[in-house]
């Protein structure tokens, strides 16, 4: 056979075979333009949802609950009652959202406005700046590092019980001013600190103390610190001793030499006896304001020594080991006593017990059942010896947003 | 006066002593015990301390990271103790 006879043949099959590819080519083109398009679109839908370096959140809490109340007062001989039940329980509703905006790994913004049942107040507004490993920089109006349980343990869905130890978390509470603090390691153990220059509180006319908020009513600034141990490499024993230092007085007053002084021991161990957890925290607080002279309501002037001491220590047991819905019952316990200034217009002796049966719903979500005994004895002039026995029954539901 | 008491500087020297202490004979590193501990147990031995475990599905990867600065500083958490938490809450 001669090759100009298979040359048309060849030609034909050469044609053929240049036409597949193109076909080929074309629907290919077809479908890379079609992925081509989808994947610019979903680029699109991903770009608008990136992360990016700042991140925004809202958390926070709710407490409600209910509380039933029999006072017994007993003053010269004769003794007056009165019972009292109220939805909610007024001195424990809170409803606190938390804003937390993120800049980065390096920049926190705070702020907990919280609406009490009859007004709005703020818990903290702050900015922090992590600056280096162990050291964070807070300014703004910030928690007191003053033992733990105001900066810790106050929110109701951690507190194990439905209420507050009386006196320990209302001084020195929340300042404007400066911080730094940090966790660091040492070893098998951990150590942390904690240190505050701030505004200072205000003495008040009878002998009080209360924060001074935003504009300072001296020119000295009051320093807060708390120290942290924790011996155990487990973390489960914190040892914090807190100390507080400032003149509290009023600029060209009577009380411009006032300063006060404050200590405070807190304990918390946290441990797991299998099946049982075995939660135990507790809390010393003493105030102390220099003597000063005070004016009575009749204008008489008088003096005492301003020292209040306040406790509280409280157990609480949950068998979390154990395989049913008896995992989510905890058992807590607390006694307290909070002494205020014995010739006060204020002065108070008052001691307390309390116990509680929760039950978790999750782990921020808590349903407790609570009661209270209260016992409190005057030590004020106008009515020392008078005495008032308070018994509480506590339904509060908490929980975290 | 009260206010700068032999007590209130013997406390103090007592407090800084110890302190002092401390750092000399433990530094200021963690034990390769500690040092070696995962998230997992870090998880568990912390946030107890405090309040109940929470579970990692709560919040999302970026919630997370938010949540491990603002609990760092509640709970004065080490650098390394709040990444190896903040990881695990992540997986």
């Amino acid at each position: 056979m001669s090759y100009t006879k298979k040359l048309p043949q060849a030609l034909l099959v050469l044609v053929a075979i240049f036409s597949f590819v193109l076909n080929v080519e074309a629907q290919q083109k077809d479908v890379d333009s079609s992925v081509y398009d989808r994947l610019t679109e979903l680029e699109k839908q991903v770009a608008q949802h990136k992360p990016g370096e700042e991140h925004f959140l809202i958390v926070g809490l709710l407490t409600t609950g209910f509380v039933s109340n029999k006072t017994t007062t007993t003053s010269g001989g004769t003794s007056s009652s009165a019972k009292t039940n109220s939805f909610p329980d007024v001195d424990h509703f809170e409803f606190s959202p938390m804003f937390l905006w993120r800049h980065g790994q390096k920049f926190l913004l705070e702020f907990e406005p919280s609406f009490d049942g009859s007004s709005l107040g703020v818990n903290w507004a702050d900015v922090s700046w992590f600056a280096a490993p162990g050291l964070i920089i807070r300014g703004g109006y910030l928690v007191l590092p003053f033992g733990t349980y105001s900066k810790r343990l106050a929110a109701g869905w951690i507190d194990k019980l439905p209420t507050d130890p009386a006196g320990v978390a209302d001084i020195p509470g929340a300042d404007f001013g400066v911080e730094i603090e940090g966790g660091l390691p040492l070893g098998n153990m951990k150590w942390n600190y904690d240190v505050s220059l701030t505004n200072g509180m205000q003495l008040l006319p009878d002998g009080e103390l209360q924060n001074v908020g935003s504009i300072d009513n001296n020119r000295n600034k009051t320093l807060t610190g708390r120290i942290g141990f924790l011996p155990f490499s487990n973390s489960s024993l914190e040892i914090g001793l807190s100390g507080l230092y400032g003149t509290a007085g009023d600029d060209n007053t009577s009380f411009k030499t006032a300063k006060t002084t404050m200590y405070a021991v807190d304990v918390n161990y946290v441990q797991l006896f299998n099946p049982i957890a075995v939660n135990f925290k507790g809390q010393f607080d003493d105030v102390h304001v220099n003597e000063q002279t005070y004016v009575d309501t009749a204008n008489n002037s008088y003096t005492f020594n301003n020292n209040s001491t306040t406790y509280f220590a409280q157990l609480s047991l949950r068998p979390s080991g154990i395989a049913n819905a008896f995992k989510n019952v905890e058992l807590a316990f607390r006694v307290g006593n909070y002494t205020t200034p014995n010739g006060s217009l204020w002065g108070n002796k008052s001691d307390y017990v309390e116990g509680c049966l929760s039950y978790w719903l999750s782990w921020r979500t808590v349903f407790k059942c609570g009661v209270q005994s209260n016992t409190t004895t005057s030590t004020a002039p106008v009515d020392k010896g008078t005495k008032t026995k308070s018994n509480s029954l506590f339904l509060q539901f908490s929980i975290q947003l | 006066m009260r206010i700068i008491s032999i007590r209130n500087i013997a406390a103090l020297m007592v407090v800084t002593f110890g302190i002092a202490t401390l750092f000399s004979v433990f530094g200021c590193k963690a034990s390769q015990k500690v040092s070696g501990k995962t998230g997992v147990q870090l998880w568990a031995e912390n946030c107890r301390r405090c309040h109940n475990t929470p579970s990692p599905n709560t919040f999302s990867h970026e919630q997370w990271e938010t949540i491990g600065l603002h609990m760092q500083s509640r709970a004065l958490l080490t650098d390394d103790e709040r990444d190896k938490i903040v990881a695990f809450l992540k997986q």
